[in-house]
């Protein structure tokens, strides 16, 4: 058997083994979660090799019930001696715990299955020189700027879930996590932008997601700004109407919408790491949080985006989510703790970064849904106002309320045109409720332009998850950032 | 637990197999146990426990041509396995433009206090109990729901450079973050307490609880603050994350990639002149303090900023060399992408000098001024010139006249270097920071900046 193989049979093996140890320990639900990746990472600094590496890396993680207190076991060495000496610390201290409140997973879950994500050209058959060769084309793409910076990692992973339930559920994810830094200089200022350009699937993703593409006009698009952007006084005179692209749809979509979505933070679980969330105060199917042009959805079901999978960390089939219908808050984010919580199902919203991290709730692909405007339909109508294109520096307060997103390429919009003229680094500085209040129209362009690595939990998980849209019309939005 | 013979017989393999293959190699094996038990509405979720033993491998085929792996070991089999599939890749690479050389002398290693708790079993066993106590600490002095977590383990090492260079290390760490809310979203206070002897510092993290619980119900009645130009009092755990961002960019790595503001300050006056800054791995009980860098360079003490001016950046080799200084033993294999690990300079513990302000001095003035307790979500829209903008979270207060009043729903929107150029003055102790936003240990007193832009939500 080739080692590869082995390894996986192995990590299998001793993650049935976990299942075993933990119910003989005592602990009334069991779940093993043996993963198996492989990276391999370039780096160049202005077109010059940094590093390059290729990074192997296994484990298993064990997650306990005992007495309605959670236990979680990880190691990285596929060894029975480790495993059972882990197992009994984390039931151990699961054990003291003592909470008056018992978790509670609800109805037992069995699923037995396989998937994987489409991929043509599979990763693991990309040999080291083509990989170099478009990392060579795509530094060439960015060489007219002072300075950039490529990251670009090929990756792959495998995944096998078991649970003293009977779950028992084989997976493969692959990526191509591709990240940029640009520097541009101009007449008008400096400007950069960290440009995260993921790709899901095989190596066909360099073309069919059109990579190089959206790469050069990013560099041409910011490179302009460093340029030409100037402050537009009469803009800040009083409130304009404004479009955001579909990259500054999907951070919106992400921020504003999915993370005060996610059942965890709603029921005060994240309090001390990234927060809580409004939707606690609100009322699911009722309290109204936007206008009726707002309709947001998370599906890690799509195929080759940075989110998608087909069952969960938990083992809970994953499928579409409506989080707000119409304006009206709808369906949050949950997994099994949580979704009993809530007194619903879980609906498979449980993912974990790696082997050695607990499953949490995560958005996958969180999205706008499209609706029935043409871009030039947004546009005509609007006398005096910004095209916000893309951003750069943004962030949101814990409760999921109060955001800000600084333009990095927009321009002015004259008389139903988006003109030439491009506007430094305008201010979207609103609360969620007065930003997605203000949006009367959305276009039918839906587009995942915004691929990010979505940072969460204590310690930090950071999983991959696009977000987009169409673009967003926003009525009489003053620009903020005055202070 | 796996005994150091273990983790010394995987390291010696891996570098006597590669020895005849490479230029040169350098392996560091480290064993770790750690814990966390997190919670949340005054109970604990989850109880977390880590088993890890990795070696970490650096390689120089020939030249510049250079390659590193992470690989988990059991057995000499793997050891050799991850070194093969180093070389196996590394030869087709081309060589790297950031890499000149690595630690070729045997130095002495000067030891570090504090940094080992040879009771960290025990308090393996007491640690839900602390947590409990936290918990109870924040609901005496007022909160209604506390969430928080505590981490804390132990770690080994051992490390030999083909060149040379061989040494040993062992610590501990835990670090507490606690969050007290009232009933109501807005009103809430965090307090922190890391350190590297845990059974030494129970009291102290209850006392961690016992402030996010003051602070929350300080909070209560917080309203919407008016955005304009205010003074700050930045507490150490707001400081660490802002202002230590200077000092955290005297990075060469950093620079070159364009992520610094300090490209071309070296020399220049950058803060006022009561202001010292310096990495420093010998403190005792510091979280990044340590013997020996990655390539067994000793670690130093650096003056990055004295008395208001940029003196010094911190290297490895490679920079030392190419700056045309010598290394300052802040060497680290850092992930720079994923799959991609490179030899590069690093912060040990981030060290201000302290001022001789008490608290209540700082508060003192005419000005408009506001005083934040913590914050997160630091974002910039441009490293070089630093304009950036963070969001202050838990209690925040409008000081008048020596009356705090809370407020809440401002945003710093600034420059990191007007920041550090425009601090008024310092508090007299040092807290030592280290938790979600600040990843490097920070030991930075009360600080007093002016002249600060604060925006809020348009609508």
């Amino acid at each position: 058997m080739h080692v590869w193989c082995q390894k996986v049979e192995n990590g299998k093996e001793l993650a049935e083994y976990c299942i075993e140890k933990g119910c003989d320990l005592g602990a009334s639900y069991v779940e093993a979660r043996f993963e198996d990746s492989v990276s391999r990472g370039f780096v160049y600094r202005n077109g010059a090799p940094v590093s390059a590496g290729t990074q192997p890396e296994s484990g298993i993680g064990v997650r306990m019930l005992v007495n309605g207190n959670m236990g979680f076991a990880t190691f990285d060495r596929l060894d029975k001696e480790v495993a059972k000496q882990a197992l009994s610390e984390a039931f151990k201290m699961a054990k003291n715990a003592n909470r008056k409140d018992p978790i509670d997973f609800g109805e037992p879950i069995s699923n037995k299955v396989e998937w994987e994500i489409d991929a043509k050209q599979p990763i693991e058959d990309i040999d080291t020189e083509t990989i170099m060769t478009t990392a060579e084309e795509m530094n060439a793409a960015m060489s007219d700027l002072p300075q950039f910076t490529l990251m670009l990692s090929p990756a792959y992973s495998d995944k096998y879930i078991v649970t003293s339930e009977g779950t028992r559920i084989t997976s493969r994810v692959s990526h191509i996590f591709s990240f940029a830094l640009l520097t541009a200089k101009g007449e008008k200022g400096s400007e950069q932008k960290f440009l995260d350009m993921t790709q899901a699937g095989g190596w066909e993703r360099i073309k069919e997601g059109n990579v190089m593409e959206n790469l050069r006009e990013e560099v041409e698009l910011l490179q302009n700004a460093a340029n030409e952007a100037t402050a537009v006084k009469e803009l800040l005179d009083g409130p304009i109407d404004m479009i955001v692209g579909p990259e500054v749809a999907g951070i919106i979509a992400h921020e504003n919408v999915g993370h005060p979505s996610e059942g965890d933070r709603i029921k005060g679980r994240e309090g001390a790491q990234a927060g809580e969330s409004f939707w606690r105060d609100l009322e699911l199917g009722k309290s109204r949080v936007g206008s009726d042009a707002v309709n947001v959805s998370e599906d890690p079901t799509i195929p080759n985006t940075g989110g998608f999978y087909l069952y969960d960390d938990e083992g809970v089939k994953a499928r579409k989510r409506e989080l707000i219908k119409e304006g009206i808050i709808n369906e949050p984010l949950l997994n099994r703790e949580f979704g009993q919580k809530f007194g619903k199902e879980s609906n498979g919203a449980a993912r974990s970064s790696k082997y050695n991290r607990e499953p949490i709730i995560r958005m996958a692909n969180t999205y706008f849904e499209p609706g029935d405007h043409s871009f030039d339909e947004l546009v005509e109508d609007v006398k005096l106002g910004v095209y916000l294109k893309t951003f750069a520096e943004w962030n949101i307060d814990d409760r999921r309320y109060q955001s800000k997103y600084k333009g990095s390429v927009a321009y002015v919009i004259r008389d139903g045109e988006v003109t030439d003229e491009m506007v430094s680094r305008p201010v979207l500085e609103t609360t969620s409720v007065g930003l997605l209040s203000a949006i009367d129209a959305v276009s039918k362009n839906l587009r995942f332009d915004f691929p990010g690595t979505c940072g969460k939990s204590d310690p930090m998980q950071g999983v991959p998850v696009y977000a987009g849209g169409g673009e967003l019309r926003l009525r009489e939005i003053r620009l903020g950032g005055v202070g | 637990m796996t005994s150091f013979e273990d983790l010394q017989t995987f390291v010696d393999f891996a570098v006597d197999y590669a020895e005849d293959k490479t230029e040169g190699i350098v392996v560091h094996g480290i064993e770790s146990s750690r814990s966390q038990i997190r919670f949340s509405q005054s109970a604990i979720d989850i109880n977390k426990r880590w088993r890890e033993l990795k070696l970490e491998i650096f390689l120089i085929l020939k030249g510049a041509q250079i390659g590193s792996i992470e690989q988990s070991v059991s057995n000499k089999d793997e050891v050799r396995d991850a070194i093969n599939t180093t070389l196996e890749f590394t030869k087709i690479l081309p060589e790297s433009q950031f890499f000149a050389g690595i630690e070729e002398s045997v130095r002495e290693y000067a030891p570090v206090r504090r940094v080992f708790d040879e009771k960290i079993d025990e308090f393996t066993v007491q640690a839900p109990e602390i947590v409990n106590s936290a918990i109870d600490a924040a609901v005496t002095k007022g909160a209604k729901r506390v969430a928080g977590a505590l981490r804390f383990g132990r770690k080994q090492e051992y490390f030999r450079s083909s060149y040379g260079p061989e040494g040993t290390f062992k610590s501990t760490s835990f670090d507490l973050n606690v969050r007290a809310f009232q009933d109501e979203l807005d009103y809430s206070g965090q307090g922190l307490h890391c350190g590297t002897m845990p059974t030494k510092d129970e009291e102290r993290m209850v006392e961690a609880g016992a402030q996010a619980g003051r602070l929350s119900k300080e909070a209560i009645g917080a309203e919407q603050g008016e955005p304009g130009k205010y003074d700050l009092i930045l507490s150490p755990t707001v400081a660490a994350d802002i202002i230590a961002g200077v000092p955290g960019s005297a990075n060469p790595f950093l620079i070159l990639i364009g992520l610094s503001p300090l490209g071309d300050r070296m020399g220049e006056e950058i803060a006022p002149d009561f202001m010292t800054v310096t990495d420093h791995p010998h403190i005792a009980g510091a979280l990044g303090s340590h013997r020996f860098d990655f390539e067994g360079t000793p670690t130093r003490e650096v003056r990055i900023v004295e008395n208001g001016i940029l003196k010094s950046l911190v290297h490895n080799t490679t920079t030392a060399m190419m700056y045309e200084t010598k290394s300052t033993g802040s060497s680290a294999l850092q992930s720079i992408s994923e799959g991609s690990k490179m030899l590069l300079p690093g912060n040990s513990n981030i060290v201000f000098e302290a001022g001789d302000h008490s608290f209540e001095e700082l508060i003192d003035g005419n000005k408009p001024t506001i005083y934040v307790t913590c914050n997160w979500y630091t974002r910039f829209q441009n490293y070089q010139t630093g304009e950036f903008s963070t969001i202050p979270r838990d209690a925040m207060f409008l000081v008048k006249n020596g009356k705090m009043t809370p407020i809440k729903n401002l945003r710093i929107s600034d420059n990191l270097m007007r920041m550090f150029a425009n601090i008024e003055a310092l508090g007299k102790d040092l807290k030592q920071i280290l938790w979600w936003e600040v990843p490097t240990p920070t030991f930075v007193p009360y600080v007093r900046v002016s002249d600060c832009t604060m925006t809020a939500a348009t609508q």
